[in-house]
């Protein structure tokens, strides 16, 4: 039975446990990823994990796959104990795995996708082509072995991995966060899949942060915090919020201990902001409108990949083709270089730290200068002031609690936490009068995610006007003074955080409900 | 992000273009025609008579290997621009082995030794991670500097041979089908439309045939069978695709990769040796005189298959047979093929892509029409440089249309899945 620190009854399971983990612990230099975890899964359920990014989710479920092995604790499946070293061990023992970023090649057919590496069950040829349309037409899941996997759409692959999971004899099927990158449509099939594998007697274990998604497919949940579980539940009686609380254990900021600070300085005008799809689909963004007020965070909320990317990269001057009006502090920045943006005053923390905010091959002091390579301290005249860039990037080590080293260290050596801590400390000097924040926690320590939240509250009363993106909800609702909702390139609602709860939220941003609160 | 693609607009894929027979012999067929009429509108006999089209043959088979072994290693995702060093160490070792041992242990030396350059060139880019285009091109200095000193090493003082070439070499047997020659030769004088070319063909394939061409050529099927039609092939070209999903699948990446680049040093090196034992009877310094690119330029017009590649050798061989037979004559009767084709291409531009680049064509092939008739030769010095002006113009028009293997020339780390 899991140890449960809060409420914790057993569920009521429709059949054997097929997967039981006990006390599992994974150890990476510096980081506890997962202590204690305590799981037990049964046949034909479906079993979500949910849990905060960094939770230890996922380091969890690549464990059960083999892909790596844990310190300590015991796998059992089916009432065997196993311990597996490869993901060919658990494949043999009928567990598989998709993953959150699909592996398939784009060039390959369907066929040749899912045979790949199980060529010994059915062969390359037709025996192979016969199964595969026979298993697609058992799980409804509409697969053509000789389609083109460059030509199909996120569904149908996130179908294929499934198909490849299923074509190897899984009985098993772990999924990783499968719904990040599929709209609300897409989303509905697929759980309608799940219930299919689920009716064949499968059991599935999906793994997600999304709690409505969570609630409207699992049979049994589970929740990982701190990379521990600290329940479990059956899906049908518990609520979201509740789930949120245990979640995000006592660390969810609250909304109602900060006093609000806003003014009615605007600092950011955006007004009819438009940028269309370079591939000639709709518009990526269309008449997006808002004001961000000295002392003000506005929280962006959607369904990723619905605009806020492109959104954040039109207003730091990224996206050439947007139109519209983007005043800051009065002025029209829209004909605007990048780099003109930044030095009138805007911070950026973008969304993927390894792509764009840093060069994890250079030392922190020359990732201090980035950005920010035509400003004091890091430039005298047309030349680099190293004496002026290192002594600030040690005041920003100090003053973010970065633990590296020291400043000649590797951006690549740190670990996330301490990576985006030094980009906030960046983005935070210069002065800004605007802070962009594009998923500022994500992937971080819980640790780093409040000292990240404690700093962002902090420019707020020093007041910046913030501009929030988060595909955590909890942490839009805890930070924000006005929330958002970007769906399909649209504003389709804003709401007070004070009043408003997930599943509003969540229903505004899969479009279940349009324009339905205003606050 | 990806999220917005639709994937009811999508699924109706467009019909994808697959090589078959009858495309094949139509293809063939197309091309005797217009060799055909453009040998009797221009007057030139040279333009493909049996012995231009087994010089042919024999330029465009070491063209071909090499292609073939960029394409094993391409495919596997390394870039081998270390071809060219792969086929000098294959002409050492065919010169060494077949001076010293007889000429079918020339094949197997300057396969071995063209594989050791491989092996080298997987070390380096697969296990320790080197840029693909750093190690090919140190292999190929490597290789330059390498066989001189042993050429110099082996050969110096041995009779006929010296520093820079080997003694003459024992011949590989060759096959001729007298009972077809003879009269396929008598057509062929006959100079009638298409059927003279014909038999010019035929004439060529069964005169004096090199064994070692017949193996090339049994080496282009057999790479389509290995690569396309077993599970090692589908494997071998996974880690090529995407290696993280190979690996996410138990596919042991760097064992492929490492077996892909070797069999590629072993292509380039038979290639090499092709040079040494059949094209000429002896190893010389230099005698690969860049066909290790031109291979790898053959491979990319083949857009990395061995049917495209088969073609491209063969149209590089033709035009580096041209350089070295008529010259300035035959070159210049090309031109008026070059010509058309490129009229022809603006009017499928046009339709195409728009109108910037059919006028290009278009201009082009107005330019290359009034060369023609304005001369009545190409300039010597202009005629050699033919295959490599073929190179750039091919590799230009159609470069539009190819798609590499997804993860070539990415340096891949074993672990990176998941």
């Amino acid at each position: 039975m899991s140890s449960t620190t809060t409420a914790g009854t057993a569920p009521v399971g429709s059949g054997d446990v097929v997967v039981r983990l006990r006390g599992i612990g994974k150890t990476f230099p510096g980081v506890i990823a997962n202590h204690d975890i305590d799981i037990e899964v049964r046949r034909g359920t479906i079993h979500a994990i949910v849990g905060e990014n960094g939770a230890g989710k996922s380091t969890l479920m690549k464990i059960l796959y083999g892909v790596q092995k844990p310190d300590s604790g015991t796998i059992e499946i089916d009432g065997e104990q196993v311990s597996f070293s490869s993901p060919s061990d658990a494949i043999a023992h009928g567990v598989g795995m998709v993953f959150q970023h699909f592996m398939l090649a784009d060039n390959l057919t369907v066929l040749e996708n899912v045979v790949l590496g199980a060529e010994r069950l059915h062969g390359i040829g037709d025996a192979a082509r016969e199964e595969i349309r026979r298993l697609s037409a058992t799980y409804g899941l509409d697969i053509d072995p000789d389609d083109l996997v460059a030509d199909l759409g996120v569904g149908a692959r996130q179908r294929i991995e499934i198909l490849k999971v299923l074509y190897r004899g899984a009985r098993i099927i772990i999924l990783d966060e499968p719904t990040a990158v599929l709209v609300p449509q897409e989303v509905e099939e697929m759980f309608d899949n799940l219930r299919g594998l689920k009716a064949e007697g499968l059991a599935v274990i999906f793994i997600s942060h999304k709690l409505d998604e969570v609630l409207s497919v699992a049979d049994t949940v589970t929740v990982v915090r701190r990379g521990t579980t600290v329940a479990t539940l059956p899906g049908d009686s518990v609520t979201s919020r509740q789930l949120a609380e245990l979640m995000v254990g006592s660390e969810l900021p609250s909304p109602s201990t900060e006093a609000s600070t806003v003014t009615d300085v605007e600092v950011l005008e955006v007004a009819d902001l438009c940028l269309p799809d370079p591939a000639g689909g709709r518009p990526l963004l269309s008449d997006v409108s808002f004001a961000i007020h000295r002392g003000e965070i506005l929280g962006i909320a959607g369904v990723e990949g619905n605009g806020q990317a492109e959104l954040v990269e039109s207003i730091m001057g990224m996206r050439p083709a947007a139109t519209g009006r983007i005043e800051l502090n009065d002025g029209d920045i829209a004909g605007w270089s990048t780099r003109r943006r930044r030095e009138a005053g805007i911070g950026y923390i973008p969304e993927d730290r390894h792509r764009q905010g840093l060069l994890l091959d250079a030392p922190l002091w020359e990732n201090r200068i980035l950005g920010h390579q035509t400003r004091r301290p890091n430039v005298k005249g047309p030349f680099i002031d190293r004496a002026g860039a290192r002594a600030d990037t040690e005041r920003i080590v100090e003053a973010y609690d970065v633990r590296t080293p020291g400043i000649d260290t590797l951006a690549r050596a740190l670990s996330g936490g301490n990576q985006q801590k030094l980009i906030v400390g960046r983005e935070m000097s210069g002065e800004p009068s605007l802070l962009i924040a594009a998923h500022p926690t994500r992937g971080v320590d819980v640790g780093a995610q409040a000292a990240i939240w404690d700093h962002i509250k902090q420019a707020r009363r020093e007041g910046l006007a913030v501009l929030l993106i988060s595909a955590d909800l909890d942490e839009l609702i805890g930070l924000s003074d006005t929330i958002k909702v970007l769906l399909r390139g649209r504003i389709v609602g804003t709401f007070d955080p004070a009043r408003v709860t997930p599943q509003q939220l969540g229903s505004a941003m899969t479009g279940a409900t349009e324009e339905e609160t205003q606050s | 992000m990806t999220v917005a693609t639709d994937p009811v607009a999508v699924a109706p894929a467009k019909s994808r273009f697959r090589l078959s027979w009858p495309w094949i012999l139509l293809g063939i067929a197309g091309i005797l025609v217009v060799m055909s009429l453009l040998r009797i509108v221009t007057g030139v006999d040279d333009l493909d008579s049996s012995g231009t089209i087994r010089a042919t043959l024999i330029a465009a088979v070491p063209i071909g290997l090499a292609g073939l072994g960029g394409l094993w290693s391409e495919r596997a995702g390394v870039v081998n621009i270390g071809l060219e060093g792969m086929m000098m160490l294959g002409t050492f070792g065919a010169g060494y082995f077949g001076y010293f041992y007889g000429p079918w242990q020339g094949v197997v030396g300057a396969i071995l030794l063209g594989a050791a350059g491989g092996l080298l060139h997987a070390v380096a880019t697969v296990y320790f991670g080197v840029d693909h285009i750093v190690s090919g091109v140190a292999i190929n200095i490597i290789a330059a500097g390498a066989v001189q000193y042993l050429a110099g090493m082996a050969f110096t003082g041995v009779p006929g041979g010296g520093q820079t070439q080997s003694p003459p070499i024992d011949r590989l047997p060759s096959i001729t089908i007298s009972g077809l020659s003879e009269p396929l030769g008598e057509i062929e004088r006959e100079n009638w439309f298409v059927v003279s070319d014909a038999a010019a063909v035929l004439r060529a394939l069964v005169t004096n045939m090199s064994v070692l061409t017949i193996i090339a050529l049994a080496l282009f099927v057999a790479t389509w069978w290995l690569l396309w039609r077993t599970a090692f092939g589908l494997r071998l070209r996974s880690v090529g695709e995407s290696p993280a999903a190979a690996e996410s699948l138990g596919v042991n990446v760097y064992r492929y990769k490492f077996i892909a680049v070797i069999t590629s040093g072993g292509l380039a090196g038979l290639a090499g040796g092709f040079l040494a034992l059949v094209a000429a009877n002896a190893f010389r310094d230099g005698q690969t005189g860049g066909r290790g690119y031109i291979g790898l330029a053959a491979m990319i017009f083949g857009n990395w298959r061995p049917g495209g590649l088969f073609a491209g050798s063969m149209l590089f061989g033709y035009t580096d047979t041209l350089r070295l037979r008529g010259g300035g004559e035959t070159v210049h009767a090309l031109l008026l093929l070059v010509a058309v084709f490129l009229v022809l291409l603006a009017l499928w531009q046009w339709r195409q892509h728009g109108r910037r680049s059919a006028l290009i064509a278009a201009v082009l092939g107005v330019v290359v029409a009034g060369i023609y008739m304005v001369s009545d030769q190409v300039p010597n010095e202009l005629a050699t440089m033919t295959p490599y002006l073929t190179t750039l113009l091919v590799l230009a028009v159609f470069s539009q249309n190819l798609r590499m293997p997804a993860a070539d020339g990415k340096i891949y780390r074993k672990g990176s899945a998941g």
